[in-house]
């Protein structure tokens, strides 16, 4: 118990005279106050930069009309699904312009990567996206493959297809929860936690970890199946259908629901792609875009399943289409279990490994859309550079488009059917 | 036409690595390439999934305009844009991934940026969704992007000086044994170059971003943070 | 029979405080001449219920009794733990069970700061906020090993080493992240520190002004 370490405490700078500050921060190794005593205003004016505005875009946002005013949303905020904020310019009640700012939870994941083998990497990557983890570790698992020029028995291939089946089932099972809570009802947060920790326990079962599995291994995976898992897999797909629809049967009818979301938040094809926006918000708009379709990675090309889309574009598609999509996870992973072979789950692969000098290039459909790795190695046990696209990060851009002449208490509303994941966001 | 796949000729001294999938049918899409964009593109690199080519900065913007709108080839979509820095003295690369129905496997154009003056025009006039790629690209390499709206950090704090992915940009051992004790974040002089962007259109810094009186780091008995640091 | 009531300070009074001894709730002591000593058997209205209907004892007692039994935390997550969080607060696990369900989303109705996941510099500001907003008496519960130590994040340029660096923390939870039996058993220790009045947050208030202000804040 260290409680407050005497080195790093500070007496308030306001109430202490200029010298003795810059003493006490020279002593910390802390940077200078500005010249301007303005200029770490924080707060106190809710939400407007005490500078003047970097870009055009800045200005725009941060100059105000007649009757408009700024409200900071965040970075504590109930629901922006982690520490993120939202500079609202509103007219009354009546969004006029959204400013996200974010950063909150940069963690400075591609750098730690950098300095990392690549078996490591598989274990830094993990609370990047927390709720699609396996998925995190896939990415970078394909790219390492390609550039080590090795590739995973067909039994482990089979085993990640299941896992990360798993995996986006409960994630969009608590996309569906989240999307009532930030509406007010509390109750099916309730049931997608019960049909989540039925899958993490599960999962925990063949990776011995609850959330951040760290299950991936270059060439293969770090266990077989075993008798729990298999038995509580089973288990669960006794009545996982069932769960599922009494969740299913409380929000899709639901009046209140139903006014909230239909036509709230809509997104046009066009609008998506040029946005960058992937995943089931894509789909969602009627474009069939599904990187398990589109360039099959893993066993995909052997299982059978189409891309399902829906038309409308709006929170209530796109809450939909996590419907659909939970159902045909279901429909491939009874498909995976029929046809999985046996044999090993990993292949020879040396501790540290040093592939050659190459580029690499690995992406997965994850629960949030496009979730791709590049990476360059320099014939180095670490990567040279490893960069992530985070499919949440992207389609965030579309909250600001989306918003204007809308409600506040419908922002959220609209978010959470964009369904953006902080940890990824921030990386 | 030639061998498109990636030299892979010498056995693995340890003899355990497995024959990689044949490289993409690939052949339409390099002969309409070489039709359209022949003199911009050079270095062809293909390998299992993805064909590569590389172009000069300055015809970046140009041939993803021509790569987009083009009816045969129509890569609608920007799968990704990455930095990557080739060290102090070398030269930046601003990494895009595309994706087209109409070819199989992925489409990488690497443009070079000179690392000394690093500037590459924006493509948000092509795809709106770049933005938050170049603000990060910005915020992580300091790579300005001319005419982008909004080229403002967006991980780090406005005030930050550093920039954080570039390769001089060395981690510590142990952070909490660095004179930043982690509250506040490390900042090495040398990646100070700020005030060289300043003329760069739509990007103005704050007075007090340009003050270079800034104390880099503790210097305790002749110890400074690099030496305490490992070199990767 | 006819004994005097017990004054304060009597070798009977049940209220062990100050932290030292175990704490002996009189109706379970299972000590019948105890009973009988405060009138037990011979209240006028013949009012045993099996229990005692007047107990003597300090008005501080009985406050930690009940600030230890209804702990709310705030609801503030900052990452992955966040979702371990959430899960220890629903059905499963149910921390309602300890009178710990109200997660408050606003800092001024809420007892304990659960922080819940990686701490950031530009955060730092924001959630030490937070915690000055929060009313007195407060604890705060380090949640995973990123807010212990810095945990897999402890070579980062914007990670905060560790959350006990900005503000005091009175149980630290280990694990990346923590099982929600982790947090559970966290937040029983965090019932021992309220009842023997032994939280963090009476030295931090004694140590004088602190820094509000980091180079990271909002702006
Ligand atoms: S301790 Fe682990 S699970 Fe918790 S916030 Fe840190 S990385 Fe995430």
């Amino acid at each position: 118990m260290t409680g407050i370490d005497p080195e790093t405490r500070i007496p308030d700078p306001i109430e202490l005279d200029r010298a003795e500050e810059e003493r006490l921060r020279a002593v910390a190794g802390l940077t200078p106050v500005r010249a301007s005593g303005g200029e770490y205003a924080g707060f106190e004016q809710v939400g407007i930069p005490d500078r003047p505005p970097q870009t055009e875009r800045e200005r725009e946002v941060y100059t105000l009309d007649e009757g408009e005013m700024l409200v900071n949303m965040g970075p504590q905020h109930p629901s922006t699904h982690g520490v993120m904020r939202l500079v609202v310019k509103v007219r009354g009640e009546i969004i006029v312009d959204i400013d996200p700012v974010l950063g909150y939870l940069h963690r400075g994941i591609e750098k730690l990567c950098e300095n990392a083998t690549y078996t490591t990497v598989l274990t830094y990557v993990d609370p990047m996206d927390y709720l699609s983890t396996m998925h995190n570790e896939h990415a970078p698992a394909i790219a390492f493959e390609k550039l080590y020029g090795v590739k995973a028995p067909p039994r482990a291939e089979y085993i990640r297809a299941l896992v990360v089946e798993l995996n986006r089932i409960f994630s969009h099972g608590l996309m569906m929860g989240f999307l009532a809570l930030d509406m007010g009802g509390i109750t099916p947060i309730l049931y997608a936690f019960i049909n989540r920790d039925e899958i993490v326990d599960m999962l925990s079962a063949i990776s011995g970890q609850r959330m951040l599995f760290n299950f991936f291994r270059v060439g293969g995976v770090n266990f077989d199946t075993n008798d729990e898992f298999l038995s509580r897999l089973g288990t669960w797909r006794g009545n996982v259908m069932k769960n599922i629809e009494m969740n299913e049967r409380m929000i899709t009818e639901n009046e209140i629901f139903r006014a909230r979301t239909i036509d709230m938040g809509t997104l046009t094809g066009q609008q998506a792609i040029s946005l960058g926006v992937t995943g089931p918000n894509l789909r969602a708009c009627g474009v069939p875009f599904d990187v398990r379709k589109a360039k099959p990675y893993s066993i995909y090309h052997e299982l059978e399943f189409d891309v399902i889309t829906q038309q409308g574009g709006d929170s209530y598609a796109r809450y939909l289409q996590r419907i659909a999509e939970i159902k045909q996870s279901i429909h491939l992973i009874d498909q995976i279990i029929d046809k999985m072979p046996h044999g090993s789950v990993q292949a020879q692969v040396p501790g540290i490994i040093r592939p050659r000098p190459g580029r690499a290039y690995g992406a997965v459909e994850s629960p949030r859309g496009l979730y791709s790795v590049y990476s360059i190695s320099d014939g180095g046990p670490n990567p040279y550079r490893f960069r992530m696209r985070d499919p949440s990060f992207i389609s965030l851009q579309a909250l600001p488009k989306l918003m204007p002449g809308r409600l506040v208490a419908d922002t959220m509303a609209v978010m959470a059917s964009l369904d953006p994941v902080m940890g990824g966001v921030d990386k | 036409m030639a061998d498109l796949r990636r030299s892979r000729t010498a056995a693995h001294p340890l003899g355990r690595r497995r024959p990689l999938t044949t490289p993409v049918a690939a052949g339409a899409l390099v002969r309409a390439l070489a039709e359209r964009l022949g003199s911009d593109l050079r270095d062809l690199w293909t390998d299992e999934d993805t064909v590569e080519y590389q172009v000069d900065g300055a015809r970046a913007h140009d041939v993803l305009r021509t790569l987009r709108d083009d009816d045969d080839l129509a890569f609608f979509m920007l799968a990704d844009a990455a930095a990557v820095d080739y060290g102090p003295g070398e030269r930046f690369e601003v990494v895009y991934h595309l994706f087209s129905w109409k070819h199989p496997g992925w489409l990488r154009i690497r443009a070079q940026v000179d690392r000394a003056d690093p500037r590459i025009a924006t493509i948000t006039d092509l795809w709106e969704g770049a933005m938050f790629h170049e603000r990060e690209m910005y915020d992580m390499m300091g790579i300005v992007f001319e005419g982008n709206r909004d080229l403002r950090r967006i991980y780090m704090s406005p005030d930050y000086r550093s920039f954080p992915q570039r390769r001089d940009f060395v981690l510590p051992d142990d952070a909490a044994d660095s004179s930043a004790a982690g509250v506040r974040p490390l900042e090495r002089p040398e990646t100070w170059d700020l005030t060289r962007f300043n003329q760069a259109p739509g990007v103005t810094f704050s007075p007090s971003a340009q003050r270079d009186d800034a104390p880099g780091e503790a210097v305790t008995g002749g110890e400074t943070l690099s030496s305490k640091s490992r070199p990767r | 029979m006819a004994v005097d009531r017990p004054t304060t300070g009597n070798a009977t009074d049940p209220m062990p405080t100050g932290g030292h001894g175990p704490i002996v709730i009189p109706d379970q002591a299972g000590d019948s001449d105890l009973l009988r000593e405060f009138g037990m058997d011979e209240h006028p209205q013949g009012g045993f219920h099996g229990l005692l209907e007047v107990i003597p004892t300090k008005a501080d007692y009985i406050l930690d009794l009940i600030r230890a039994n209804s702990l709310w935390p705030l609801l503030s997550g900052l990452s992955c733990c966040a979702i371990e969080m959430m899960s220890t607060a629903t059905s499963v696990n149910d921390i309602d069970r300890f009178g710990m369900f109200p997660f408050r989303a606003s800092p001024r109705q809420a007892d304990v700061l659960i922080v819940a996941g990686t701490l950031t510099t530009k955060m730092a500001g924001p959630l030490v906020r937070l915690w000055e907003q929060m009313p007195e008496p407060k604890w705060c519960v380090a949640m995973g090993t990123c807010t212990t130590s810095g945990g897999r994040f402890k070579r980062s340029y914007s990670v905060v080493q560790g959350v006990d660096r900005v503000m005091p923390v009175d149980v630290y939870v280990p694990g990346c992240p923590p099982r929600p039996e982790g947090l559970i058993y966290g937040m029983m220790k965090l019932h021992e520190l309220v009842k023997e009045r032994r939280g963090q947050w009476r030295t931090y208030v004694d140590r004088g002004p602190q820094r509000t202000r980091w180079e990271g804040d909002v702006r």
